[in-house]
Parts: structure tokens; sequence; C-alpha cells
């Protein structure tokens, strides 16, 4: 028995006093967030460096004497000649749905005063986006509430759709509907206990913002009841140029977890214009070589991967989807330059907004012509196939009739039909902000317009016609709007019924 | 200084001629050095520096310092250059340092690797855990 402690002794003994190897390396070079290595033969790309005092770097370059990392924290306290060590470890973030509820930085790390994130598990930063195996084309709808994008731009589960325009011509505005409606939508699933139903969690990536526009966000879906569906993922423009570079992967790490989990989220990466300015500004400091407008070499690939992977993955691999919403600033109109035209190419479609739209009192300031969505009309139900399969196509016309009536005022009835019927759909589609509409009602809108039971209310009236009938619609009518959303189609019968109550409407209707 | 491209690759082919069987051969180091400063060609003082940088680099590469809070044994001192020349081949320099604020234990530092067993290092790692 002796010689078996004797031997566990010697054993424990023989562990206590293994050296562990480690890689080190000494600062050269400090200045910006980014430092100059010297040594460190085994770091990896993107590997985590433990600088000593809780910071740490990201190694980016790897030189032939050097490498050059970026400093995620406070690089004020480090010292040139300060001791580096390898971890082994890739940069993570938490994920799982203890983040939901939450605004988080760059690095996972709460800065809403809310106490340690609860989280599931932490997943890499940079992942490779799923393969071709792996995925299935796009199914299931995303609703956002908007009606002209529903309708006419249809957005579905794992598709990337770009929002594109000015700056304040409501780009975030679409953005935050989306999320209220998801919050909506899932509150009713809970409340109903639809278990058919897929929740659709949101994560919203606030790349080199003002504090006070995301401070805005962050209580406009407090007070809307979405926070407890939502990730916040803020990068202020008063963070280093590393963080703001490195938000939106990790807010794509975090749906990334919802995706793999056999669950939907969504994800809006505002904007993607600062982030690639902020990544130019890394890679300027990192010496790396410049391209067209000083950006680098990559700013395409860095983009199109944090992009690939928004995904729909098939049954067999859990059915999730991660969809992505991001948004590009242009200046004065130009989709031309050098990042829109990157982004509007990696994407599945843009919806495209207009500051002349906006000024005129469109709003969303949505420009028909020029957004599209590549693939969400297969995720559209069937229903809003029925009431606006057309609708692009009519619009289009109207606008050519339109601009064609200004030069006389000689038109046939079918042409002035037309263009009144054009009047009327553009009016249907103004709505308010951070005020979505729930789909049923859309269709029954839409269904309304379509055939003719708006004609003969005067333009400037078609907006209060339009709320006072929805009122009329889920005060009163709740079963028929219950029925739409079930059926998810309009049958002969559904249309009857239809037909009967807008009717009835038209008949106790009076102007305000 | 700011050190051309083609300063780098000049002084990185002067480096390379200056190996002998992968080694770095003190002898020719000096004579490099001495006909650079002979012949002065254009930028030959970024050369050089970038040139020394090189040569420190490599001597670090090729150079074990071994600290420990008191001065080793002989016995001790041939055991652990035997056990690294094992580890890093031959041509390796060593050099014993004495540290006492070490505490106790030994840190072995190879170019960039370091085996470190001192009692400060696994102080220093408890410190960190709590």
């Amino acid at each position: 028995m002796s010689t078996l402690l004797q031997e566990i002794e010697a054993q424990i003994a023989g562990v206590k006093n293994t050296a562990s190897k480690q890689n080190v390396g000494t600062v050269r070079e400090i200045g910006d967030g980014v430092a100059k290595i010297e040594g460190l033969t085994d770091a990896m790309l993107n590997e985590m460096l433990d600088f000593g005092n809780g910071v740490t770097g990201l190694a980016l370059n790897l030189e032939e004497t050097e490498v050059g990392a970026i400093i995620l924290g406070d690089y004020t306290s480090i010292r040139e000649g300060q001791e580096v060590r390898t971890t082994g470890k890739l940069l993570q973030v938490p994920a799982g749905k203890g983040l939901l509820g939450r605004v988080v930085n760059s690095l996972g790390q709460p800065v809403d005063g809310k106490g340690p994130v609860k989280a599931e598990t932490a997943y890499p930063v940079e992942k490779i986006a799923p393969g071709i195996i792996r995925r299935r084309s796009v199914s299931q709808p995303v609703q956002t509430g908007i009606m002209a994008i529903d309708a006419m731009i249809p957005i579905g589960r794992g598709q990337r759709e770009l929002i594109i325009g000015d700056r304040s011509t409501g780009k975030t505005t679409i953005g935050v509907d989306t999320i209220i409606n998801q919050a909506r939508m899932n509150k009713a699933a809970e409340a109903a206990g639809d278990k058919e139903y897929r929740p659709l969690y949101s994560i919203y990536v606030a790349i080199g913002q003002k504090q006070s526009n995301i401070a805005r966000v962050i209580s406009v879906l407090e007070e809307a009841g979405a926070m407890p569906y939502t990730i916040i993922v803020a990068a202020a423009a008063s963070d280093s140029a590393t963080n703001q570079y490195l938000a939106p992967f990790a807010g794509a790490a975090m749906g990334e977890w919802f995706m793999d989990n056999g669950m939907d989220a969504l994800i809006i990466f505002d904007d993607l214009s600062k982030h690639a300015v902020a990544y130019r500004q890394v890679s300027l400091v990192l010496k790396r070589p410049s391209g067209r407008e000083a950006y680098p070499g990559d700013v395409f690939y860095l983009h199109s991967r944090l992009l690939e992977r928004c995904a729909r993955v098939s049954e067999k691999y859990g059915n999730g989807s991660l969809t992505g919403l991001p948004i590009i600033e242009t200046q004065a109109g130009d989709v031309s330059a050098y990042i829109p035209t990157n982004v509007i190419s990696i994407t599945d479609g843009q919806i495209y907004l207009e500051t002349d739209l906006f000024y005129q009192g469109v709003r969303p300031a949505i420009s028909v012509g020029l957004s599209v969505s590549r693939v969400g009309s297969a995720a559209q139900i069937k229903a809003m196939k029925q009431v606006a399969g057309r609708l692009k196509g009519d619009l289009a016309q109207f606008r050519e009739l339109a601009a064609f009536a200004q030069f006389g005022s000689d038109l046939d009835a079918k042409t002035q039909a037309q263009i009144e019927r054009g009047k009327r759909i553009i009016e249907v589609f103004k709505q308010p902000q951070y005020n979505p509409i729930a789909v049923e009602v859309q269709v029954a809108i839409l269904w309304t317009v379509q055939n003719g039971y708006m004609d003969d209310v005067a333009v400037e009236k078609v907006k209060d016609f339009q709320t006072k009938l929805t009122e009329y619609l889920t005060s009163r009518k709740a079963d028929l709007m219950g029925r739409i959303s079930k059926e998810k189609a309009i049958s002969d019968a559904l249309a009857g019924d239809l037909k009967s109550v807008v009717t009835e409407f038209k008949q106790t209707y009076k102007p305000a | 200084m700011k050190i051309s491209k083609q300063a780098r690759r000049d002084a990185k082919e002067l480096f390379l001629s200056c190996l002998q069987n992968g080694l770095l051969d003190d002898e020719k180091v000096r004579q490099a050095v001495k006909q650079v400063l002979a012949s002065k060609p254009r930028g030959y003082i970024a050369i050089l520096s970038h040139f020394h940088r090189l040569v420190k680099l490599d001597i670090e590469r090729r150079t074990a310092r071994i600290e420990s809070a008191l001065p080793l044994s002989a016995d001790l001192q041939a055991s652990v250059q035997a056990s690294l020349t094992g580890v890093y081949g031959p041509g390796l320099s060593t050099a014993f340092v004495q540290n006492p604020a070490l505490i106790g234990g030994m840190r072995i530092k190879v170019g960039s690797d370091v085996y470190d067993g001192s009692v400060q290092a696994r102080l220093a790692a408890l410190q960190e855990s709590f």
C-alpha cells in the first residue's frame, strides 16, 4: 500500500514541477491601438494575445520577424519592451439566449449596467460560413410589418437584404420596425400557445454611431417591448476602430448560435459604410497596402465573409436561419461608389431609400424601381402573392403614365383609371415609423385597393379610409383576420367575405 | 530611421550569404560588415542597421538564457544544456544568469519560447486566477 502512495506522490510531484512552454514576444512599437511585436514565432492568425493586466490583442499581421496586433480595450497602459504571450485561443464572444435583452460591446461584455451576461457558450468571432451542403433555399418569410416591403420587396429567413440610402432617409427605422414587428409576432404566438410558429430573435449591431442614436434606438425598442427578443451590440463612434471593426463579426457569432441551434435570428448591421472606414483605419495603421479610396485590398472579402454567414441551413442541420439586413449610407445618392457596389453585389437584393421621396412625404421613402428582392418572393405567403403579385408592375406603369400625363390632359378613361389607382396605392404604402402592420391586415388593405374599393375615395382621404378600415377589421372582424393568417391564402369564400365586410364598412364610412 | 524595401532586401541577401549549413558564421558576418563599410553602397547605413537586426534576432533564436534564483551546479548546468540541445539541435549557445526575483526554480528562454518553472511565475498565475 505504501508503495502505491509513494507512486501517487511521485506522480503529483512530477506534475507540479512541469514547466509549461509559452511563446512570448516583446512590444517593439505601440500606437493608434496597434502594436508591433517582435518574437511570437508560434502566433496564429486571429489568435488572442495576452498583454498582461487583462489587456488582450488580436494578431492580424504575421510578418517575417514581427507580428502586427490590434489591441482590444485600453492600449494606453502598454509600454515598449513589454512581454506579450500567445494564448492558443481564437477570439470568442459569449452566445446564447442569456444575451437577449442586453446591450453588449464587441467583446460581448455588458455595457447596460445590468450585471454579468449569463451566456450558455462562447462562439468564435471569425467563422467560416455554412457550406453548400448545409444550406437550403429561402422559404419562410420575415414579416417586416412595412407594407411596401412585405408586398413588393419581400424578405425571407436566411436572406441578406441591403438597406441603402442617404443620411436621414429612414434606414435605421426600417431595421427597428422589423425588430418591433418580430417582437410583436413572437409575443402573440407565445400568448396563443402556437407551437408551429418559429420565433425570430433580433440582433442590432451599431457600428460607429453616435451614442445618442444608439440610446434612442434602445429606448424605442424598450417602449415597444421588443428588448426581451433583441441583443444590441454597440461599438459607438467613441470606441476604438478595432472594436468597430469587430462588432459585426461578434454580432454574427451571436446570431450563428441561434442558427446552429435550430432557431431563427435576424441581424441588422448599422452600418457597413462606417465598418469599412474603421477597417481602413486599422489596415492603414497596420501598414497594409491600400487600394482604391485607401481601402485595403480585402475590403470586399471583409463584407462577403461577414454576409455569407447569414444563411438558411437544411433540416438535417437544424433548420435554423440567420437573416441579414446590412445598412449602407450613400453620399448624395451615389450607389456606384466603392463600398455600396461591393455590398450590393454580395447581398440578395436591396431596398433603396430616396431623399426626394422622403421630403415629398412618401415615408418609408422606398424607391420601388431600384429596390429588388432576388429570393424573397419564394418566401411570401400565398395571400400576399395573390394581392401584391402585380403591384410592382402596376406602379412602374403608373409612374410612366404619370410622367406622360404631365404633357396633356386628354387621356382615355383606362389610362386615367390606372393613374388614379397608382396614386391610391402610393398613399396606402405611406406608413408612420415604429408602427408595423400585421400581415393579415396588409393583405386585406391591398385586396381592398386592388379590387377598386378605394377608387371612389379622394386621394387625400385614402389614409383616413385605411386607418378606419384597419380599426374596423381588427376590432370587429378579428375572426376574418384570423382566418387570413391561418389559411394564408385568399380562397373564393374568403374573397366573398372580404367583399361583404368592405362593402359593409363603406356604407358606414364618413371621411373625417 | 526609415529603412527602404531595397535596403531590407539587400540586408536579407547579406544575411543569407553569411550562413553556413544553416548556421550564422561569425567570421563571415564580420567580413560582410567590413566590406559594406569599405565599399559604401547606396543606403549602406540602412542596410547595416537592418542586417544588425536580423543578426540580433538570429542570435536570440540560437541563445538559451537560463535564469535561476541561485547559481546552478555544474552537473545541473550540463544536464540543462544537454536537454536543450536535444530539443533545439546543435549550435545553441547558453547563458546562465542569476535572478533572485524568481524566488525559486528556473526560467529558460530560447528565442520566443519560454519554459517558466519559477516560483514567481506560479505566484503570478495564482494571482491571475483570482
